[in-house]
């Protein structure tokens, strides 16, 4: 061996022990089939020397092809040696220490936490560790779901129990990959037993069989018991993803009570501060888990949290569970429109049936059918018409629509001019406002120097207003391509062209000039003039929009005559519908994070995006992103940021406590305050919560199963001490491998076997 | 007092509205109603030249409808033809079966936004133009045929309250018509409505009535001006707002 390590270059003395490796040594295959080959080729290397005579000379041809042949095969197989340094090692004892959620569940009477009690047992035992230190390797580790090595001076103190998913199937398997060779002789496990894989008193197959596996004993430690364990605790809360605003939507949640007699506790939930919903849950003796279903009336959208809460009692186990908060995406069940029109047209019908038929919008439209002038040569008990209820609408309701459409629709005598101070102050305060053209609008509807004229983008030139007759070809300006108004189709290209697919328009409201801060983002050009035909402008916190034609509904009914379709005018209207509610779609700055929930360590992922007013990207933006803990009230940081090339940007955050967060992003611009806000959570697992009784039963068969010890904690009584099995062993400490066939005397062998045989051949005279 | 003072406010928005209406112009000549007659081979497309017209005149005096009173013929192959959602077609004899062609336009119009309205003026039980019209329909809608238009439909409640079904003549006591997804895009009267709608030049109704009264001419004129709000407003009627208000007055319309 030493001459063979000298031949390799590698020093004799620092190595002790070797071992040969073959490639394809795992294929099962190889040995029959180089068996089969080998006795092929002796027998083709005998035959083929048949005509050799003289049998020593034909001996020695087939000694040497054999040779070149083993040699090939040798090379083929790709042996490589592992030469290895061994020396002297102690076995292992592992102590694993379960740090599991349930671990911080106070016992009585002491009121200490199950792993206070563990950390007081090995404090007041170190003559023990010492000792077996001196006879084997003695690792701690803190184990749940995952095991990590742990030093015990190390660990924070008190330490905060964290792991989510007892399971000691699987903490056996992963302790025993770390210990190779059986050089693991036995482990001493503290814990509550409370596996959450596990039945009471029984073992499940699977924990059955990682036991009879792990061949070395278990002593176990059991950190407190069951005696005086008292709970009350939300377990769940379980709704669906979403609700209506202003409608009633329910939660159905979960309780479980243990040791708290014959009480009946009140179950609130609670948005901020204001109570929403109450019930009153008799606990009763006997029973530990009860469903309680509450209905709520969410009282605004967007995302909102709510918090649900039982009493506390003196002396409960778990502190933590008496209070739980969940999350709530509340959405407008349907967008409300009131679209008023003026006189029946075709404009006003084919919108109608857009609206109506649009299962996001719930439509209240009112057509004046007969003005003042009219003779309908009927009485009204013989007509259909209604009055019409302008005090209703513009008071009362007016607060419950989302958007006002004022088609073609001229306010009087229908409409006392005082409603339209409501409608200015509807969409200061966030409401939407729409005017579409014809006669009877804008100035021709007598809106000049009413309120209206203040909250649309336009004003009027004259009265009355002049109506532009011609037809005209409507396509987005190349400065709006962006804005979701003109989104018809996704890309660029077939958005342009479905723009020019559309027919033309005829007949516009002339007279109308842009206001200062309203954008315009169509307009035809006639006698030298640009006259806007879609305008919009921010009023307040609300938005307006300009349509200065009532013939849009050509981009419908001629489109289909010119062998389109409907699809674009509707699709038109959703954008614009869309604009005008505030669609998050539509919004100029946009938030978002990755997810919505994030487990404890996971890092949070905000995105967030700045537009221009024409909905170009705006880079180089300054921004400032603030973040806040929405359970905690609390202002967590403040960030001074820029958009990037693209207008956007990212920013990252690990929240450090469970519970609700809210993230926003603003930026001024032209002295008004653009922001978006998101939301998301940090959770832990509290399934430990759930099942949180000591298994004692668990503890017992693990140590009975292994030949160990099962004892339980208890302050001031001594513990009897664990013994394990082989105190020594040996173990690796070095090894070094180096190919046996990639090199050149491998090669060389079976050329100098083969050129023998051919020179032996030669002088005989053979071929 | 008030009485005079709502007088006054009345006259006044009325004289308002007519200077404003009368300044401003017609806006948009197609958002004007306007109601083509369809031309077609064989018989005759045009028994009432006058019907339309005289319904375009009436409408506009009796709605707030803005309408076109030009007498417009078109065939179904015409370009124009979807500038107008609102067709008429009219006959008192057998008429040429369309062709695919035509059939596959008007099938495309009706689909689409647009409406039919199909009179029979022969005021004969099964005419021949009757025949041609079930026959032409059962080719347009293979597997949507013709159905009796009920009561409670917004044609019978658009601007009138109406439960009578009358023309020129009575032959049928009922409308019919196809519906395609909840709209009733073509309606046959087989009671000659135009013949009902007709006037001369001087404004005297231009064919007599046959078995009725002026009641029965004032049901089909309120007929043509319900069937024309039903084109443009659909079921508006049917909303929930009108509801109580229009169910209460039919109670009493039928008490009386």
């Amino acid at each position: 061996m030493k001459l063979l390590l000298a031949a390799l270059g590698l020093p004799p003395d620092q190595f002790n022990d070797w071992e040969i490796h073959w490639a394809l040594s795992e294929a099962s295959w190889i040995l029959p089939a180089m068996g089969v080959f080998f006795l092929l080729a002796l027998w083709f290397f005998w035959t083929s020397l048949a005509r050799v005579s003289s049998r020593p000379k034909k001996g020695l041809l087939f000694g040497l092809r054999v040779l070149a042949f083993v040699f090939f095969i040798f090379v083929l197989l790709q042996p490589s040696l592992e030469v290895k340094q061994k020396s002297a090692a102690k076995n292992a004892v592992a102590v694993l220490l379960d740090d599991s959620l349930s671990m911080s569940i106070k016992t009585l009477p002491t009121g200490k936490r199950r792993f206070d009690l563990v950390r007081e047992a090995l404090d007041q035992n170190p003559e023990y560790f010492a000792r077996l230190k001196e006879n084997y390797r003695v690792d701690f580790y803190l184990a749940s779901e995952e095991l990590h090595p742990a030093r015990l001076e190390e660990l924070d103190d008190p330490f905060k129990p964290l792991g989510v998913d007892t399971d000691f199937g699987s903490m056996l398997s992963k302790i025993q990959e770390r210990y190779p060779e059986n050089s693991l002789r036995g482990a001493i496990l503290f814990s509550d037993g409370a596996d959450l894989t596990q039945l009471p008193n029984s073992l499940s197959p699977d924990l059955e069989e990682s036991i009879t596996r792990f061949k070395v004993p278990i002593h176990t430690f059991q950190s407190g018991t069951n005696e005086g364990f008292k709970d009350l605790g939300i377990e769940r809360a379980e709704l669906a993803d979403f609700g209506f605003v202003f409608q009633p939507t329910s939660v159905r949640v979960a309780l479980v009570a243990s040791s708290i007699g014959e009480k009946n506790i009140p179950l609130v939930l609670k948005e901020d501060n204001k109570i929403l919903a109450s019930k009153i849950v008799e606990i009763r003796p006997g029973q530990t888990r009860y469903q309680v279903e509450m209905t709520f009336t969410p009282e605004a959208v967007g995302k909102r949290i709510y918090k649900l809460s039982v009493p506390l009692f003196a002396g409960e186990s778990i502190e933590s569970n008496n209070a739980s908060e969940f999350q709530l995406q509340v959405v407008r069940d349907r967008l409300r429109i009131l679209h008023l029109n003026g006189r029946p047209s075709w404009d006003t019908r084919f919108l109608r049936e857009v609206l109506i038929n649009n299962p996001k919008v719930d439509l209240l439209s009112f057509f004046i059918l007969r003005t003042l002038s009219d003779d309908v040569a009927a009485t009204t008990g013989e007509l259909s018409l209604i009055p019409f209820p302008s005090n209703l609408l513009f008071t009362d309701y007016l607060y419950s629509f989302d958007l006002i459409i004022f088609h073609n629709f001229k306010y009087a005598p229908f409409i006392d001019k005082k409603y339209l101070l409501n409608i200015k102050r509807y969409v200061e305060n966030g409401g939407a406002f729409l005017m579409v053209g014809g006669d009877l609008s804008f100035q021709n509807g007598g809106y000049r120097n009413t309120p209206i004229e203040d909250i649309l983008p336009v004003r009027f030139q004259s009265t009355p207003g002049e109506i532009f007759q011609e037809s005209f070809q409507l396509l987005p300006p190349p400065r709006f391509a962006n804005h979701p108004l003109f989104r018809l189709e996704k890309d660029a290209e077939s958005n342009l062209r479905a723009w020019r697919s559309l027919p033309v328009l005829n007949g516009l409201n002339a007279g109308l000039i842009p206001k200062k801060r309203a954008q315009v983002l169509a307009a035809h050009s006639a006698s030298g003039k640009a006259l806007p035909v879609l305008a919009a402008m921010k009023s307040g916190k609300g938005r307006a929009f300009a349509v200065a034609t009532d013939s849009l509904w050509n981009w419908n009914f001629r489109s289909v005559g010119q062998g389109g379709s409907g699809r674009y005018y509707q699709k038109f209207w959703q954008n614009l519908i869309a604009w005008l509610t505030d669609d998050p779609e539509t919004r100029l700055i946009q938030i978002q994070t990755d997810k919505e929930q994030y487990s404890s360590g996971e890092k949070v992922l905000i995105q967030f995006k700045v537009l221009k007013e024409d909905y170009n990207p705006d880079p180089d933006r300054p921004v400032k992103l603030s973040l806040r803990s929405i359970s905690k009230k609390q202002d967590l940081l403040s960030e001074e940021l820029k958009t990037d090339a693209r207008g956007e940007g990212v920013f990252e955050f690990q929240p450090a406590e469970d519970g609700f967060y809210s993230v926003k992003v603003e930026t001024e611009r032209d002295e008004e305050i653009l922001s978006s806000q998101a939301e998301f959570r940090r959770f832990s697992q509290t399934l430990e919560f759930e099942r949180p009784l000591i298994n004692a039963y668990l503890l017992k068969k693990l140590a009975e199963k292994t030949g160990g010890l099962y004892q339980v904690l208890k302050t001031g009584v001594d513990w009897q001490e664990p013994t394990f099995p082989d105190r020594k062993r040996y173990a690796d400490a070095r090894s070094k491998t180096v190919s046996l066939s990639d090199n050149w005397w491998a090669y060389g062998l079976i050329v100098g076997f083969l050129f023998i045989d051919w020179w032996l051949r030669r002088r005989a005279g053979l071929s | 007092m008030t009485k005079r003072k709502n007088f006054y406010l009345a006259l006044g928005l009325i004289v308002v509205q007519w200077a404003a209406s009368g300044s401003a112009g017609a806006m948009g000549e197609y958002s004007r109603l306007a109601i083509p007659q369809i031309k077609y081979r064989g018989g005759d497309y045009k028994p009432r030249p006058q019907a339309v017209e005289s319904l375009l005149i009436q409408t506009a005096k009796r709605t707030s409808v803005e309408v076109k009173r030009e007498f417009l013929e078109l065939s179904l192959s015409s370009k124009d033809l979807f500038r107008y959602p609102f067709l008429y077609l009219a006959g008192n004899a057998a008429f040429d079966p369309f062709s695919s062609e035509e059939l596959k336009i008007l099938r495309h119009y009706l689909s689409y936004g647009g409406f039919l309205l199909i009179d029979d003026a022969s005021a004969e039980v099964h005419s021949e133009f009757d025949r041609s019209v079930r026959e032409m329909i059962s080719q347009l809608f293979p597997h949507n045929p013709l159905q009796k238009i009920p009561k409670d439909h917004s044609l019978f409640r658009s601007f009138y309250l109406i439960d009578e079904v009358a023309g020129r003549a009575r032959v049928n006591p009922f409308l019919e018509g196809v519906s395609l997804k909840g709209r009733t895009a073509l309606v046959y009267s087989t009671n000659d409505l135009g013949g009902a709608w007709a006037r001369n030049k001087l404004g005297h109704w231009k064919y007599d009535l046959i078995g009725g009264d002026q009641r029965q001419r004032k049901l089909a004129i309120r007929l043509g001006i319900n069937i024309t709000m039903y084109a443009l407003t659909l079921d508006y009627k049917k909303d929930m707002v009108h509801l109580p208000i229009i169910l209460e007055r039919l109670r009493r319309y039928h008490s009386q």
